[in-house]
């Protein structure tokens, strides 16, 4: 069985005419292993999918087996026990403890874990000098630069040993040279068998993924495997696409466009029966310039 | 819930961080626990006077005085009852003297005139008695002795304050000042009498003490008499020498019941009673303030909360359960009340210090207040503290990460 495996998982939000899908009936597995880009434009789903499987969101419909035990109905204090020893998170703005220095934020896991002082400050100590901070343990986070912030956000992030390492836009603050970095940590982590989970909407980092997960409207849309170093065919067709446009495409708006896209998605093996209400919208005026 | 010692150096570690807010929510522990303390400590010390005084007086002294004696519970304040009646006259004195069991009794009256001896003092307080005065009441002296037959009658004794302001430094025995165109002699200077506020012998070291009888020729007039300490030959039948003056003087004055006779020591328990209901009244008040103290902890560990919701939503997410957030909060907590605790007991140290230096309040320390304020203060600072802690512990951790 796979690592993760989400069975038709759902998220809503909010009651009445105010719900909203974050999540419509994914179905996902994930294997031991496996270094996954997730890309989408914004609101698509990516990052409560992301909160889904790192156990912090608990879905409102659907199954979610973590390592063959079902996890989507633990309480709040379990879920905190499954992240604190079997998940790591980094974040877009690493959420470094400002007043903490650069090893007792890494040391923090360890905290909760219920471990001695001079053992957490060893075991933080050890993950600084892997991500390449060993000479800046004591520095506060404000001292940093952003790409030692996030370097430092990884270490932590390793520090419990987990089995998969959640990255929600983990370079989304930096730049490039940055980027880069904190990218090359995370293939690091992945190549010594780690199960990577990272969200970006640069399809160049698709490179360093060996699969590439595309989201639109809270489902799945593209789902593919790459080659270490290849940028993921879906990712680059859809970032870069420039649909050819016609008279009646103009006409009709910018939204009539969007179409072009999904007939194309939908010569793969795209099983997506759902139509959106955009597309509705889009059919209906093409309909009406007629 | 046990807290770690990690959780108190986290603790300190974020309040240390937030100086000026930690110092803010302190505040109101620190005034509330030196409050308390200063206030029992202060009480026990004008109780502990009172009973220096009682000490004094002794068990079988009485006290008459004019005016019926009021039906409160608390009787009245010797020697502040003589305002709204008429005074004693020299019969009653002669009345207790006479009465069977009673050993000697000792007129105290008020004199008016101004007094010169090296400097003049327009209006003294002028205690007109008799030499028995020294029998009653036992006050040692810096010089000299009191008054007595051996003297002649126009001596005087001072009370040390008088004494200062006649002659100033210059020793005042033997020397002579004058009352109404008489030279007295000065026959002793009293030490400082440790009495406490508002009791009779509180003006004494303001009076100076003339004989009853020169008093009255001098002054020309009839002298009334504001009380009269009477001492019973047996201290056992002290109550039942009591009731016979009691009646005799009723008797004397055609059955009106117009004065009061008690057992000197009995007024005093009265006014110590009254100390300690006071005393209790304001411990109560500043037992208030430090119940207001804990909801400003209450307060600033709410804002506390909100201003690191991140932090908490982080702590949650990398494996921080409900009850380990609960735990760092209520350690906070914890400390600020442990330390503002600590403070009020110094404040209130110091504060009993200087009132013992520079007023004639004579507080004493208590110790049990000194443990009992403290403790209530960190139980009650927990308390309120445990709220908003509970607040950051349920806290969804998505929600708290997001929160800006």
């Amino acid at each position: 069985m796979s690592l993760i495996e989400l069975k038709d998982v759902s998220k809503l939000y909010g009651f009445g005419d105010a719900t909203s899908v974050a999540l419509d009936e994914v179905n996902l597995a994930i294997e031991q292993g496996e270094c996954v880009a997730v890309m989408g434009p914004s609101g698509s789903g990516k990052s409560t999918l992301m909160n889904v499987i790192g156990l912090l969101d608990r879905p409102t419909h659907g199954d979610y087996h973590l390592n063959t035990q079902k996890v989507s109905r633990l309480s709040a204090n379990q879920r905190a026990r499954y992240r604190r020893d079997r998940i790591g998170f980094i974040f877009q703005s690493f959420n470094l403890l400002p007043r903490l220095t650069a090893l007792d934020n890494v040391a923090l896991p360890l905290l909760y874990k219920g471990m001695s002082i001079g053992k957490r400050n060893r075991k933080a100590w050890d993950m600084l000098e892997r991500v390449g901070l060993g000479d800046r343990a004591y520095y506060l986070p404000r001292q940093l630069s952003g790409g030692q912030a996030q370097s430092v956000a990884i270490a932590r992030a390793l520090v419990n040993n987990p089995q998969l390492i959640i990255a929600d836009e983990p370079t989304g603050n930096l730049d490039s040279n940055s980027s880069r970095l904190v990218m090359e940590l995370l293939s690091e982590i992945h190549k010594t068998g780690n199960t990577v989970i990272f969200v970006t909407h640069n399809p160049e980092l698709t490179r360093y993924a060996t699969r590439v997960v595309y989201m639109q409207d809270g489902a799945i849309k593209y789902d593919e495997q790459t080659k270490l170093g290849q940028v993921g065919r879906y990712a680059r067709q859809v970032m870069y696409a420039v649909p050819e446009t016609t008279e009646e495409d103009d006409l009709a708006g910018v939204s009539a466009i969007m179409p072009v896209l999904d007939k194309r998605a939908a010569a793969e093996k795209v099983k997506r029966t759902r139509t959106t209400k955009r597309k509705k919208t889009a059919r209906n005026r093409k309909a009406a310039s007629k | 819930m046990s807290l770690s010692r990690d959780n108190f150096r986290l603790a300190y570690r974020s309040l240390k961080a937030a100086k000026a807010r930690s110092f803010l929510t302190m505040l109101g522990i620190i005034i509330g626990v030196s409050a308390v303390i200063m206030v029992v400590c202060i009480g026990q010390g004008l109780k502990q006077q009172i009973a220096g005084q009682l000490g004094r007086y002794g068990q079988n002294i009485l006290s008459v005085t004019p005016g019926p004696s009021s039906t409160s519970g608390f009787g009245t304040v010797t020697g502040m009852s003589g305002t709204n009646s008429s005074l004693l006259t020299n019969n009653d004195l002669i009345t207790v003297e006479s009465t069977p069991g009673v050993a000697e009794a000792v007129p105290l009256a008020t004199a008016s005139g101004s007094m010169t001896g090296d400097h003049t003092v327009s209006s003294p307080f002028i205690v007109a008695t008799n030499a028995n005065f020294p029998d009653i009441i036992n006050q040692s002296f810096s010089s000299g002795g009191f008054f007595d037959s051996n003297y002649g009658s126009r001596t005087v004794v001072l009370g040390a304050n008088i004494a200062q302001k006649l002659f100033n430094n210059n020793a005042p025995l033997g020397q002579t000042l004058t009352w109404r165109g008489q030279q007295f002699l000065v026959a002793g200077v009293y030490n400082i009498f440790n009495a406490p506020p508002f009791s009779v012998e509180s003006n004494f070291d303001n009076a100076v003490f003339v004989p009853y009888t020169s008093a009255q020729q001098v002054s020309g007039n009839t002298l009334g008499i504001y009380q009269i300490l009477a001492r019973s030959s047996n201290v056992t039948q002290t109550l039942h020498v009591v009731a016979a003056v009691r009646s005799a003087l009723v008797n004397a004055h055609g059955g009106s019941n117009d004065v009061t006779v008690t057992r000197a020591s009995d007024s005093n328990g009265a006014s110590n009673q009254t100390i300690h209901l006071l005393t209790m009244l304001v411990a109560g008040a500043a037992i208030i303030a430090l119940v207001v103290g804990g909801v400003g902890i209450m307060d600033v560990m709410l804002v506390s909360v909100t201003e690191r919701m991140q932090e908490i939503g982080l702590r949650k997410a990398i494996g921080a359960t409900n009850r380990q957030i609960m735990r760092q909060f209520v350690a906070e907590a914890f400390v600020l009340s442990v330390l503002g605790a600590l403070a009020g007991v110094v404040i209130a140290v110091a504060g009993v210090g200087l009132l013992r230096a520079y007023t004639s309040i004579q507080a004493i320390l208590v110790w049990q207040v000194m443990v009992f304020a403290p403790l209530i203060a960190v139980a009650v600072g927990v308390f309120f503290g445990s709220m908003p802690a509970l607040k950051a512990a349920r806290k969804d951790p998505i929600d708290a990460l997001r929160y800006e």
